[in-house]
């Protein structure tokens, strides 16, 4: 196989980061799925509704076992679908509970009116979502069910490995709460979910210091202090709840990038919203990517010193500051090639909606590039692909494997 | 029985001004239901005409919390406030389910089911007016044989049976399922307390007199719905696990008819050619009474 040699660098930068030591954490060989339960239980999580969905499911049976051992001090319940979970998640945070549950591909789909709920109810609700497509039947890793909810309200984080997926849930909360804003953090299908991978897993004294138990705001259902949620709203009164949430949602950047540089100070891993990788002032091409095709395209990078890699973390709210932030430096001469592993029916792909959005005015010439939909491996000799014909024979937008 | 001067509702637990049509059950059900619950308890309603009666923001009818949920989903959300109160050390706090016909027979029905299998600790209250009435009185599975209703105009009437919520909730084997009516006012009230004091899913059914949807005059809603029971069209019950309790045995006989005629929406039932229809929907009421009767005495065999 041609990814021989970056399989090789992967090894060693495994073997780097493996040397880094943690203090106040415990190395553990955990599967991303397992990665994020051992997140909903460090944050204390009080209450688990919970539905089976494949490639999502061992998150909940870990959380249901976890209870049943005793080591978690919460709620966990088998509901009727992913509408009544996310549902009964919407009553227990209403009255105050810290809640997680997790989802994927159907469940997701199927909760979408919950999710519009959720978010306008201003529930600071954290779930995982591992991503994978719709009919016809696929249960592999695809983004276009996290991707077709990015108007919901929630705002979304991509996990590039198990490590940040379980390093985000604990981010996650903190802003949720902060925000009053529900946090969706996207894994990749069996890429993530069912691989194993080494994580360090913190001491939960250290969890303590960086998120307080949850606090009361007062909105939470007191029936000693009765009120009235969710009723009909006249329209002279509506725009006051949009104009809020649009005015919170807008901090959501910024406090991703502040709160990722204390975690960094606390736990040792520093977090921003997007990351650059080789991104200099003359670096020719830019390949945006989410999740685990980041770490695919950081192996071939060695090869194109003349590429750079902008990861996006935060999706929404697109993180447009930071990415701005970032091609400032760049050449106007660089292309910008953004990788969907998504297909929202549309010409161009997620990314590119939000990039061409957050770039209106620039003159950055961007390319769209659809890949490893429905679970199709995205090895680094596709990446390789990507970039060769990016440079040599450009297309607007082009579905990468099918030519 | 003793008439009485003493009013049933002593203390009021909703405010004046509620924004129901004259007439409707919902309005006069609430009022009574919420004097028995009390201000401490949190009243889960997913869209019903009791969304828009319980009034506008700022505004709560009642004087206890309201959660105004998604339509399908009212007893899952109820199993969510449920939760969180219980490990809040708020276990006596009522969580009351206030939803229609439509929100319990067709879209909530699942997450209905899923609530009273699970044996959450919840009370249930089905305002049955036999349509969608805040839409406009569309059919639901709870519209009876007969009726007209905008999705089943007069060319098209509806030719189903309704379904038969009470049996298949008591299948749940849940420890208390019961019907109730705005014209056995004491009997429906006797019904709540016993619903308040009993620990686990509890469901209550109620017949709602709706002026509009079932084209009546706004004084002729206690009428209608007092025919109901004595025509045993919405017969008076009590389930207790898979024990039948009939609360009320009409005193004289009176067809179906009698309670039909007054209500527009089966008004074409009275010309010419709609005997058999009567017919029809009388022998389905006796058949109905008569299964209820071998439940209840096979209730007391397995009891005894
Ligand atoms: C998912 C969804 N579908 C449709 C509606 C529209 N809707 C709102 S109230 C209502 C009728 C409710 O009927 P019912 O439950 O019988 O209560 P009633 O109004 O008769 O008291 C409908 C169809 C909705 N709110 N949500
Ligand atoms: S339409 Fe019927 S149920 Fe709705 S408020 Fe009017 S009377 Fe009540
Ligand atoms: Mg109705």
């Amino acid at each position: 196989m041609s990814n021989s040699s970056s399989i090789k660098n992967k090894v060693e930068k495994k073997k780097k980061q493996d040397a880094k030591q943690y203090n106040r954490h415990t190395l553990k060989i955990l599967k991303g799925n397992f990665a994020a339960a051992e997140g909903a239980k460090l944050c204390r999580t009080g209450f688990i509704p919970a539905y089976p969905i494949t490639p999502q499911t061992t998150i909940v049976e870990a959380l249901s076992d976890m209870v049943g051992r005793g080591e978690m001090d919460a709620t966990f319940i088998n509901m009727d679908s992913e509408h009544s979970v996310f549902a009964a998640a919407m009553g227990a945070s209403l009255a105050g509970e810290r809640v997680f549950t997790a989802t994927s591909g159907q469940g997701l789909f199927y909760a979408h009116e919950v999710l519009h709920a959720i978010a306008h109810f201003r529930l600071p609700i954290v779930i995982c979502n591992v991503g994978r497509p719709s009919i016809p039947w696929n249960i592999w890793s695809d983004q276009t069910d996290s991707l077709s909810q990015r108007d919901t309200g929630w705002v979304q984080f991509y996990g590039e490995s198990s490590q940040e997926v379980l390093d985000d849930i604990i981010q996650g909360y903190f802003i949720a709460e902060k925000l009053d804003l529900p946090v969706m953090i996207v894994l990749d299908a069996f890429y993530q979910s069912h691989t194993s991978e080494n994580v360090w897993v913190p001491d939960i004294n250290l969890i303590d210091e960086f998120l307080p138990a949850k606090e009361k705001t007062g909105s939470e259902i007191d029936v000693s202090n009765p009120k009235s949620y969710g009723g009909l709203i006249p329209t002279e009164h509506y725009e006051k709840f949009n104009i809020k949430f649009w005015q919170d949602i807008n901090k959501v950047e910024d406090l991703t990038n502040e709160i990722g540089k204390k975690f960094g100070d606390l736990f040792g891993r520093e977090y921003s919203a997007v990351e650059a990788v080789n991104i200099k002032p003359e670096t020719k091409m830019i390949l945006v990517t989410l999740s685990s095709i980041t770490t695919t395209a950081r192996g071939v990078l060695k090869q194109h010193p003349e590429v750079g890699l902008l990861k996006l973390r935060l999706f929404k709210p697109f993180p447009k500051k930071s990415v701005l932030k970032i091609l400032n430096h760049v050449s106007n001469n660089c292309i910008i090639v953004n990788i969907e592993r998504n297909f929202l029916g549309d010409n161009e792909g997620a990314i590119m909606h939000e990039m061409k959005r957050a770039l209106y005015g620039s003159s950055f010439k961007m390319y769209d590039v659809y890949t490893g939909l429905g679970g199709k491996d995205v090895p680094p000799s596709t990446i390789e692909k990507i970039i060769r014909k990016t440079f040599n024979a450009p297309e607007d937008v082009v579905w990468i494997d099918f030519e | 029985m003793e008439p009485s001067n003493k009013f049933l509702i002593q203390e009021e637990e909703v405010y004046s001004g509620a924004l129901s049509c004259r007439g409707c059950g919902w309005a006069l059900l609430v009022r009574h239901l919420s004097s028995i619950l009390g201000k401490e308890t949190v009243y889960v309603v997913p869209a019903s005409c009791f969304s828009i009666i319980a009034g506008p923001y700022p505004m709560n009818e009642l004087r206890g919390t309201i959660v105004h949920t998604i339509f399908a989903a009212a007893p899952a959300t109820a199993t969510g406030i449920r939760t969180a109160l219980d490990r809040q050390g708020k276990k006596d706090v009522i969580v009351a389910v206030l939803a229609g016909d439509g929100g319990t027979f067709d879209i909530g029905f699942q997450s209905l089911s899923g609530a009273a299998t699970r044996g959450e600790n919840i009370l249930y209250v089905c305002n049955n007016n036999g349509a969608y009435m805040n839409t406009g009185i569309q059919t639901s599975t709870a519209t009876p044989y007969g009726a007209v209703t905008t999705t089943n105009p007069n060319s098209n009437i509806k030719k189903t049976w309704p379904k038969d919520l009470m049996g298949i909730i008591a299948a749940h084997n849940i420890p208390y399922a019961a019907t109730a009516s705005l014209a056995f006012m004491e009997d429906l009230r006797m019904k709540v307390k016993k619903a308040k004091e009993t620990e686990g899913f509890r469901l209550l059914m109620i017949d709602g007199p709706c002026p509009p949807g079932h084209k009546t005059e706004p004084d002729k809603s206690i009428y209608v719905a007092r025919q109901a029971v004595e025509s045993k069209l919405f017969p008076l019950y009590e389930v207790e696990h898979h024990n039948y309790r009939i609360n009320y045995f009409p005193s004289e006989y009176v067809p179906v008819k009698e309670c039909l005629r007054v209500q527009g929406r089966f008004k074409h039932l009275f010309k010419d050619d709609s005997e058999e229809i009567l017919n029809d929907i009388q022998q389905h009421t006796n058949d109905y009474w008569d299964r209820l009767r071998l439940l209840e005495s096979h209730s007391f065999q397995v009891k005894n």
